[in-house]
């Protein structure tokens, strides 16, 4: 008797288990993305700070109205120093993957293709992934072989040393402004006080070179 | 047995919770409006963010208006409205699932770059789920976990965005020291010169017989 229950409960988790693949499935491929508008003429930027060494994923994909006729849009992302880092024309989607070699600001650019132009502002979804976002798990999970609620502690601890790491990066450059901060308040009394004295330097030299014109002139 | 029943459970929990973890952080040049849209998946999900118009192009700072921002739900009634801002946190519950839309509206004619955050936050409950399923305990405090560690990340994320403006305010204060510093000293020196010349001319030979 507690057999067939147990049967019961086994396949009724089997199949929620089929009914939760099913869900994960279908929505894996919109995943965590912004949708832009991307006007007819001219280019639509996204940009990110990032520092160095941080790994960065992103996928667009047109997003198709009803007529049938799907946009094609071209893509451009550029790093700091200006090097190309992705550059694709006429696509509908496209990926692209790299580790930030330099800290700065990052431009990824949006344009519609000549020949699709006049259908309109063209829908794109981005989906834009820095650092512990970018990280795949799955190859974590199966190296070290774990799974389930480990992996998402595991996740978390990710999660943890990231903001961690942020955490040192706000302090080191809260450090930098206070140095700079200082530096500029010092300037301001010395640049003050120089002023004063150049304004006295100045008439003290008028004075005494207007005073030895006029004794030349014999007007004195 | 019931180590079967946890591994399952837990990679339920491991499934909903994969694909219910969203982020968008990314910044925008406004120049007259601009919309940004999510889409949320399921009603209930707590939506934050924030955002940080990162450069102002203007001299003094009581000159800009600031940007105006809105959120509309996909009902289509508008959930928060600011006008003039420069930036500020917003958190709101999902009344339904579809697509937000975010929108700036630049009032000036300069553009303006503005750094965003979006979070969309999901824990897992039992409302959602079909009749026959329930949800492991554990996997709702891993949820509710995660969510913490995310608001700290959003509130990074604005600090970060802040301290790139305060950055910028700093070394437009430092230039502007020195150089109307020294801008002001050339300027002093050569009034006094200019000052002495024109005297000079005064008392000169050719106009020396009129005395002034």
């Amino acid at each position: 008797m507690s057999g067939n229950a147990e049967l019961r409960r086994l396949v009724m988790f089997q199949a929620v288990l089929l009914v939760v693949l099913m869900l994960a499935l279908s929505n894996a491929p919109v995943g965590d993305a912004i949708w832009l508008n991307v006007p007819p003429t001219g280019t639509k930027c996204v940009s990110e700070e990032i520092q160095s060494n941080v790994v960065v994923l992103s996928d667009y994909v047109v997003v198709s109205d009803d007529h049938g006729h799907v946009p094609t849009i071209s893509a451009k992302v550029t790093s700091p120093y200006g090097n190309n880092l992705h550059h694709k024309e006429n696509v509908t989607h496209g990926q692209f993957a790299f580790t930030t070699q330099e800290a700065g600001n990052y431009l990824a650019c949006f344009w519609t293709d000549s020949h699709t132009r006049g259908a309109g502002e063209v829908s794109v979804n981005i989906e834009w992934k820095t650092g512990i976002a970018a990280k795949d798990w799955e190859s974590v999970a199966r190296k070290e072989k774990i799974e389930g609620v480990e992996l998402e502690l595991r996740k978390l601890e990710g999660a943890v040393e990231a903001i961690h790491e942020n955490l040192l990066y706000l302090r080191d450059r809260e450090a930098e402004m206070r140095t700079t901060s200082e530096n500029t308040n010092a300037r301001v009394a010395w640049f003050s006080i120089m002023s004063l004295g150049i304004c006295i330097v100045v008439s003290g030299s008028q004075i005494w070179y207007l005073k030895r014109y006029f004794q030349k002139k014999k007007l004195i | 047995m019931e180590r079967k029943w946890r591994k399952i459970s837990g990679l339920i929990g491991l499934l909903l919770l994969n694909f219910m973890n969203n982020v968008s952080s990314l910044s925008l040049t406004i120049t007259k409006v601009e919309c940004v849209y999510e889409i949320v998946r399921s009603e209930g999900d707590i939506v934050s963010g924030n955002f940080v118009v990162v450069d102002h192009h203007i001299f003094w700072s009581s000159d800009h208006p600031g940007i105006d921002f809105s959120i509309t739900s996909p009902g289509g009634d508008i959930l928060h409205n600011l006008k003039g801002t420069s930036g500020d946190k917003f958190s709101f519950k999902a009344p339904r699932s579809g697509l937000y839309q975010f929108c700036f509206h630049n009032p000036l004619s300069t553009p303006e770059t503005i750094a965003l955050y979006i979070h969309i936050g999901h824990i897992p409950n039992e409302h959602n789920l079909a009749k026959n399923e329930h949800v492991d305990p554990i996997n709702v405090k891993i949820a509710e976990l995660r969510e913490a560690l995310e608001a700290v990340t959003t509130e990074q994320k604005y600090l970060k965005a802040r301290d790139a403006v305060h950055r910028r305010t700093n070394e437009s204060t430092k230039k502007r020291v020195i150089g109307y510093t020294v801008g002001e000293y050339i300027l002093l020196t050569i009034a006094s010169v200019l000052q002495v010349v024109y005297i000079r001319r005064l008392f000169s030979k050719s106009v020396g017989y009129n005395r002034i």
